[in-house]
């Protein structure tokens, strides 16, 4: 049952004269209001009241019809639900944080019905839930609880991805098996060689008979035949393991790459590019691994330890004993060291980690470092970080030079068991020197396996990891993709704004209600103050994200309804912050267009005025610009990144500050540039330079995220708005600095 | 040879102090609004600002608030915008400290830790099961549990969980000792 269920059955059992066809909306909190205790709440709203729960004691009752509006609010580890009650502010409840995402919906459908009538319940499909299983909540975006699907569910999902290298997976377990058998051989041809050719009675005679010689002989040969076969697994076994691996690793990679790129703009922001580098190249890797190599290493190991245990208690039952007697105690021991181990190495690390970021920080801010002169106390602090790396590595070493030696022992231990155990036997002729060789041979096999197997919990643990972090990318919800029935469509450059609302958080709308219409072939100046959402509002033309309520339409298509490719394929951005990507100047001008010709190219860099800078530099088009190449100043930067716009030949073409990082001179001329380019297409263009506009064919106004004013500059200044206030605050600025 | 006077910082830019001479909060429905004398200037892009203002709802939001939760409030508009900064709380009355604190208070919400009863990591994600100040058995899941981990002083920690919720240890070195080692490894 839903908990809007749930409530509404609790309301209507408290409040017998409610009927449950009454309640629009039911909700639970679990803070009290007014002090930092919990509470077991609920509020729920019907067709004329509020009624707010406490422990199901009725703590308020509000009239629907005094109420005029609804606030959602967000504090620091807690959440509020507001009213405004007959002018007043009341707070309906206090939540934790896990009912954030539910009550900021509730709220924002809650004002929607005043205004509209209208209630949807869609967001409770969307919003995260507790895994049924354990009650913990699913990470935000997935619904995938990492908890519990972890041994079943992953592991069909891994064998989905190895199937198609089922063949090579397969052959080498197979040798892996192979292996561990032809391992135990030598040991038995030794003990051949030796009781029956070397330690036996009247050797000499016997060596002179050609039975004993070709015996004696074909022992070796034999020697030399699994030494070959052992090399020549290992070979084999080798390739497999490339060729396995290698077609695994590119297939997982692309599989978390292409995953990656369809996630929209606020999904991958959430992380950092360092974290999802690691997903697409650690975590693979460790997870590739684990399927080519640990498997087979594990089902090796524990056939070894099995054929050597069952060739040891068949040979002497007592024997067999006195050696596996200390293995419980050496697994305990072996796993014990390698926890505290982990942590103390661990520590280590991060201590390691820390001093690295240090220097990262001084080396990339080198230059405020020095002119600051703060180099001493920069040292100091790096000093110190490196000391306490160092005194973190010598409590790990030392435990390690410590106990290490003494888990050696341990596992030799038994050795010292069979020693005294089969030389008395030897000595009352109840046992062969080749089976005292024998012996000696398995029992340092044996321990071998134990200790792997020992460890093998740990490198499951991190594959786990890994595996767990790699399907929280694969199975994010993609929040902005296409229909199954998205069109491709020829764009126009007509722009509609349908009673548009946005946030980038649930509860804190950037924009509300925004309409607006754009003409194919308008300039249209977006203008307001910073953080007012104006680069919001072109996020959303170009579909980085999709609206929360009301729609865009493109030449009347819903952007929901046009392919992604096929819109921004008509789009073209410059953007204040210039990216260029590592290669030469013209791989980054053609970026946007790799047909395009070299005199298209080249036309476009010289429409952005970029050419005559181009030319200067030796190298000119080829010059390697990006991480390690040439370094452009900013204005060049930009003139590269309009070229590239240029070059795409958008029907709609944005500009945010495209223009703000020049200096006047170079501003005019690719104004012009701009002028020009902008001719029948439709231009967005954000600049806080407000004369950058002055050819706007009609200036958006935008203030507390709604559109304030609109209109041509002339219109506006007559106006005397915000527009007005803006310009001239601007003039009495380049007054104050001409 | 005259002397050079250079500007100090203070002459170009003032913040903006709400004070008990100033200032009167008083509690309206169940948050607090604020009637205001400022002295009358103008912004950063000109606009005038100043004078006497009533607003019916105000936000508080803290400046340092590991270090002074009490001190250096910053005093909002509802389109979050500074209204002033009231330096410390404790400059007003008893009445209207108790009902800034509270507003506080209620706005910053942190358990506080007592002790650790266990701490499990598995696959990235650490599950956390502790109990609180006022007795409380609470569990959350922790993700990425290194960087989670805010650190005020050596000591003074804040844990943040999967869902944005807040915990605090006041002093880690006074938890008992079981508490102390299933932490120790993340400090």
């Amino acid at each position: 049952m839903s908990e809007r269920a749930e409530l509404t059955t609790r309301l209507c059992r408290i409040n017998q004269s409610i009927k449950p066809d009454d309640v629009v909306v039911a909700f639970g909190f679990d803070l009290c209001p007014d002090e930092n205790s919990p509470v077991d709440g609920f509020v729920a709203v019907t067709s004329t009241h509020v009624y707010v729960y406490e422990d199901d004691r009725l703590a308020a009752d509000f009239d629907q019809d005094k109420i005029s509006e609804y606030i959602f609010t967000n504090g620091v580890g807690c959440v509020f639900a507001e009213c405004v009650y007959d002018g007043e502010h009341m707070l309906l409840c206090r939540a934790t944080m896990e009912h954030r995402d539910l009550i900021s919906s509730v709220i924002w459908q809650l004002n929607r019905r005043r205004e509209r009538g209208t209630y949807s319940y869609a967001y409770e499909n969307e919003i995260d839930v507790t895994c049924p299983k354990c009650g913990i909540r699913y990470p935000s975006g997935s619904h995938v609880c990492p908890h519990c699907t972890a041994k079943t569910g992953y592991f069909k999902r891994i064998w989905e991805i190895a199937r198609p290298y089922k063949f090579f997976i397969f052959l080498s377990i197979g040798l892996y098996f192979i292996s561990a058998i032809v391992q135990l051989l030598p040991a038995y041809l030794n003990k051949l060689l030796i009781d029956n050719y070397i330690k036996v009675d009247g050797a000499y005679e016997l060596s002179q008979t050609s039975e004993f010689i070709i015996g004696f002989i074909g022992v070796i040969v034999s020697l030399l035949g699994v030494n070959i076969l052992t090399r020549a697994i290992g070979v084999v076994r080798g390739l497999t393991l490339i060729e396995a691996g290698t077609r695994m690793m590119v297939a997982l990679r692309g599989m978390v790459f292409d995953k990656i790129q369809r996630l929209s703009v606020s999904k991958i922001s959430k992380r950092t590019a360092g974290e999802l580098m690691n997903r697409v190249t650690d975590d693979t890797n460790q997870l590739q691994n684990f399927i080519t190599n640990d498997i087979g290493s594990a089902l090796e190991q524990i056939l070894i330890f099995l054929a050597v245990s069952v060739i040891l208690f068949a040979y002497d039952w007592r024997l067999a004993f006195l050696i596996l007697l200390p293995a419980p105690i050496v697994m305990i021991a072996n796993r014990l060291f390698h926890t505290y181990m982990r942590r103390v190495f661990h520590r280590q690390w991060v201590m390691n980690s820390r001093a690295n970021t240090i220097l990262h920080d001084i080396f990339s801010g080198i230059r405020v470092v020095k002119a600051y002169g703060s180099e001493h106390r920069e040292m100091e602090r790096y000093d110190k970080a490196t000391r306490d790396e160092c005194n973190a590595q010598i409590t790990a070493e030392t435990f390690f030079a410590k106990f290490s030696p003494l888990m050696s022992f341990l596992m030799g231990i038994g050795e010292f068991f069979l020693l005294y155990y089969s030389g008395a036997k030897i000595l009352s002729h109840e046992m062969t020197l080749g089976d005292m060789q024998l012996f000696t041979t398995y029992v340092s096999i044996i321990y071998g396996p134990l200790r792997w197997l020992s460890n093998f919990p740990r490198r499951y643990e991190r594959t786990m990891t890994s595996v767990v972090k790699i399907f929280d990318i694969i199975d994010e919800d993609v929040d902005v993709d296409d229909k199954a029935d998205a069109v491709e469509l020829d764009i126009k450059g007509n722009i509609e704004f349908t009673d548009v609302s946005f946030g980038y958080d649930s509860g804190n709308n950037v924009l509300h209600n925004i309409n607006l219409t754009v003409s194919p072939g308008d300039f249209v100046g977006i203008v307001g103050r910073s953080g007012v959402g104006k680069s919001t509002l072109i996020n959303l033309v170009m579909r980085l994200y999709d609206v929360d309520d009301g729609s865009i339409k493109i030449d009347g298509v819903d952007i929901r309804d046009i392919s992604q490719s096929s819109l921004r394929s008509q789009i073209g951005v410059v953007l204040q912050e210039t990216f260029l990507f590592s290669g030469t100047v013209y791989e980054n001008i053609a970026y946007a267009k790799p047909s395009a010709t070299r005199d298209e190219v080249l036309a476009a860099a010289k429409l952005a005025g970029a050419h005559s800078f181009i030319m200067k530099m030796p190298d000119a088009y080829n010059t390697r610009v990006g991480e390690r190449g040439h370094t452009l100043s900013g204005g060049e930067r930009q003139r590269i990144a309009i070229a590239r716009a240029l070059l795409h030949d958008p029907r709609i073409l944005i500009l945010d500050e495209a223009t703000a990082s020049l200096d006047t001179e170079t501003e005019k001329q690719i104004q012009d540039a701009l002028q020009t380019l902008s001719k029948n297409r439709t231009t967005l263009a954000i600049a806080h330079r407000l004369s950058t506009l002055r050819n706007a064919t009609k200036l958006i106004v935008l203030d507390k995220g709604t559109v304030a004013e609109v209109g041509t500059h002339d219109e506006l200044m007559r106006r005397r708005g915000i527009y007005y206030g803006l310009v001239m605050a601007q003039r009495q600025m380049s007054r104050m600095s001409s | 040879m005259s002397e050079l006077k250079t500007t100090a910082l203070s002459d170009v830019v003032s913040i903006t102090y709400i004070t008990k001479e100033n200032a009167e909060f008083r509690k309206e429905g169940d948050f607090l609004s604020l009637r205001v004398d400022l002295p009358v200037g103008n912004g950063l892009d000109g606009e005038p600002t100043g004078g006497e203002k009533y607003y019916e709802r105000i936000y508080l939001h803290r400046s340092f608030p590991y270090e002074h939760p009490y001190e250096y409030i910053s005093v909002l508009d509802r389109d979050s915008a500074e209204i002033g900064i009231i330096a410390d709380v404790a400059e007003f009355d008893e009445e209207t400290a108790k009902m800034l604190r509270h507003e506080l208070d209620r706005k910053y919400f942190a358990p506080v830790i007592t002790k650790i009863l266990s701490v499990k990591e598995r696959y990235g994600y650490s599950y956390w099961d502790v109990i609180t100040d006022d007795g409380r058995r609470l569990s959350f899941t922790v993700r990425d549990t290194f960087r989670s981990i805010i650190k005020v002083t050596q000591e003074h920690i804040f844990l943040t969980d999967n869902d944005s919720n807040r915990y605090e240890i006041k002093d880690t070195e006074a938890l008992d000792r079981k508490s102390f080692k299933r932490i120790e490894l993340y400090l």
